[in-house]
């Protein structure tokens, strides 16, 4: 009974000292989306952060499925306070969160503290994170679409210019003569999503303003007569390529990729974030040509392209107040992820950090390096709640757009019942 | 023997209590708060201010939810009688065979029955692949090219409603079957002594008979697909969703991608009215028919 009795007590004595060492080191729960290229990278980033941080900060990361399961399930955890202490977060999809009371806000000074400030991002990217001028994200990466370019093809085209990068792309005229020279060695001359929502909306969107466009006026007008024409341009361009057989119809993501990592497309347009893919299947041989990739090229007036962000924000866990260890551990992981992101551009994507996107290193990563300039004149999804990531703007792209790129619908139509459709929506 | 009358009232009341506790808490409350919800402005979560009827006025004014309603009954008129007459039609075929034949034919008949939808949407999105697809040799010989069935509009709702027929009738056919073995033998020997065609007893016999258990049938498959979302909400990925848009789905939407959660309690409301309205209906119906 007395030999029991010591056991217990030296077990309950362990588990206390266990405890307490337990409570010194902080675990900050993190929720993402990220999978594929993001998810690996995403994953060696954490680990290094608590290998770096070992008997500090934990991160406990889980990942959820991207798009509206995600944010469903931020916004409901949230309601009842079992939200992660941090998350992922898109800043085109700050809007909704701010709306839906999903995500707390930012104090500026706690920021300041780990050097996270507005003159450490690019103003439009630091400004996606905000409401009214409070701060509820903190940017992360600035994501794009790139021109993806088969060098081969181009070659035998005679579309590369002396700096072995493409030429002769700019101009809507141009790329479709561009286009004509390519499409007789390739089954498509270009390549890209035509069908549901995502590249339809990001190529429409950087087209549009390129022509100049407003998608959302200032008095919540979407489409202002005014920019109906430049709205109708774009879509009628984007149709061209298909009706003269020069892109997919109705092709879905996926096959878009499979179509340019076979060889049968000269030309690509997609996102940063399939860098990873064609890096490493250039690495293992699979891809069979040389790649390169190339900032979206200036089809109308000015340059502009389509951009979102990966940020971090903090969910607004109802009914439980962040101790201020918590938060102190919560900030170190946005700070130190941000600090190191030079690791997340492998995956294609800019950093947001000016430090890190300004070093050495990233200036010489290829090919982030040259498509990099599009950061400077990136326009970001309007700030609208009906807008942003699986928002009912990429609805209406996926019921208009998409279809007039096919050929089911006219440009005037599709313009006009996307307008009346979110018009709809919002009033 | 003089029997307590109120002892037996408690011991009852008692017996039913757990069932009818957890049928209040379960499903009378939640339907009581969502008829209550669709009359406030209420978001995804927490509570939201009374607006009387105004959901209910905005939902008329609404063609999303209009074509989600003329979609969900085009998928009803799809589903619900071709699904019937598969299965009795199935199910007099498997009936007619003997011992484990029956019961291997009937096992294969049921194995799509218990696949979960995510699993039936992969097997026919790799089967109608246009690039891939098992499907496409027969739609290339005629329409005369490869067809993406799930992105062209007028295909979809019968191919989604195809699929659906060839997951769901597995379960009917058990229904009919059981329905088939209580016709006594009997009746068809005495038919087969007077010379009855096969189509006549059918029609005199087999018909009137397996009537109750078609009624049922019927009345199942009305409220099941009025309530279709997952099957159509699976195929419509990467394609338009609005002009397939079913009510379920428009629920969904409104909830939980819009934040509209009062709106979206309306149009459950609306659809809830719809069921109970149809299946009252159509039972009342086929009853009376069945009792002529």
């Amino acid at each position: 009974m007395n030999k029991f009795f010591k056991v217990a007590m030296l077990s309950s004595v362990a588990a206390l000292t266990l405890g307490t060492v337990a409570q010194a080191q902080e675990t900050v729960v993190w929720w993402d989306f990220l999978s594929g290229g993001d998810g690996v990278r995403m994953k060696a980033l954490i680990e290094r952060f608590n290998t770096e941080h070992e008997g500090e900060i934990v991160i406990q990361p889980t990942t959820l499925e991207w798009g509206t399961p995600f944010y469903t399930r931020v916004q409901t955890a949230a309601a009842i306070g079992e939200g992660p202490d941090v998350m992922t977060y898109h800043l085109s999809r700050v809007p909704l969160g701010v709306e839906s009371g999903a995500i707390a806000q930012l104090d500026p000074a706690d920021l300041e503290s780990v050097g996270l400030t507005a003159d450490t991002f690019a103003a439009a990217n630091w400004e996606a994170g905000q409401i009214d001028g409070n701060q509820y994200a903190v940017p992360f990466d600035i994501h794009s679409i790139i021109l993806y370019y088969n060098k081969d093809k181009l070659e035998e085209a005679g579309l590369l210019g002396e700096d072995g990068l493409p030429t002769g792309l700019d101009g809507a005229d141009n790329f479709m003569a561009a286009l004509e020279k390519l499409q007789p060695n390739s089954e498509y001359a270009l390549s890209l999503q035509t069908s549901g929502d995502g590249t339809p909306w990001r190529v429409f969107y950087s087209l549009f303003n390129q022509a100049g466009g407003t998608f959302l006026g200032e008095d919540g007008t979407f489409f202002p007569d005014e920019s109906i024409p430049a709205a109708v341009q774009t879509v009628e361009t984007m149709a061209s390529w298909v009706e003269g057989g020069y892109a997919p119809r109705l092709t879905e993501y996926e096959g878009s990729v499979a179509l340019f990592t076979s060889g049968a497309a000269a030309l690509h347009m997609n996102g940063v974030w399939e860098v990873p893919t064609m890096t490493d299947l250039a690495a293992s041989g699979e891809l069979g040509f040389e790649w390169g990739a190339i900032a979206i090229p200036t089809f109308f007036d000015q340059t502009a392209t389509w951009a979102d962000s990966h940020g971090f924000a903090i969910p607004n866990n109802a009914g439980r107040e962040m101790t201020p260890e918590k938060k102190a551990a919560v900030l170190e992981v946005i700070s130190w992820m941000n600090q190191n992101s030079l690791s997340w551009a492998e995956a294609g994507h800019i950093p947001a950090y000016a430090p890190t996107r300004e070093s050495e290193e990233f200036r010489t990563m290829q090919p982030n390096a040259t498509y990099s300039v599009l950061a400077d004149t990136a326009v970001f999804d309007p700030k609208s709640v009906l807008a942003g990531v699986a928002s009912p703007v990429y609805d209406a792209v996926a019921n208009y757009i998409s279809p007039a790129m096919n050929g089911e619908m006219s440009a005037d139509e599709a313009i006009e019942e996307m307008k009346a459709d979110l018009q709809d929506q919002a009033d | 023997m003089i029997r307590n009358h109120r002892r037996e009232v408690v011991a009852a009341y008692l017996f039913i209590l757990p069932f009818v506790l957890s049928y209040g808490v379960l499903f009378f409350w939640p339907t009581l708060q969502m008829i209550y919800l669709s009359f406030t402005d209420a978001p995804l979560i927490g509570p939201g201010q009374w607006i009387g009827l105004e959901n209910y006025i905005e939902m008329f004014d609404d063609r999303r939810f209009w074509t989600a309603v003329r979609n969900t009954s085009y998928f009803v008129a799809l589903t619900v009688i071709p699904n019937t007459l598969i299965g009795l039609a199935i199910a007099m075929m498997v009936s007619r065979l003997k011992g484990w034949q029956q019961s291997v034919i009937l096992a294969m008949f049921f194995l799509p029955y218990i696949l979960p939808v995510s699993v039936v949407y992969r097997i026919w999105n790799w089967m109608f692949n246009v690039q891939f697809g098992i499907m496409q040799y027969p739609l290339t010989w005629i329409f005369g090219e490869p067809t993406p069935v799930f992105r062209v509009q007028w295909m979809f709702m019968p191919t989604v409603a195809f699929v659906t027929i060839w997951w769901t009738c597995g379960f009917n056919i058990l229904l009919f079957l059981a329905g088939l073995r209580s016709i006594p033998s009997d009746i068809y020997e005495a038919a087969a002594l007077d010379n009855a065609n096969r189509w006549t007893i059918f029609r005199r016999i087999t018909w009137p008979l397996i009537w109750p258990v078609t009624a049922l049938v019927l009345t199942i498959q009305l409220i099941l697909q009025l309530k279709i979302f997952d099957q159509v909400y699976l195929f419509v990925q990467g394609g338009r969703p609005d002009p397939s848009m079913v009510m379920v789905q428009y629920i969904y939407n409104m909830a939980f991608q819009r934040n509209e959660g009062g709106y979206a309690a309306a149009i459950a409301v609306a659809l809830f009215a719809i069921v109970i309205v149809f299946s009252v209906l159509q039972f009342q119906l086929l009853r009376s028919r069945g009792e002529k």
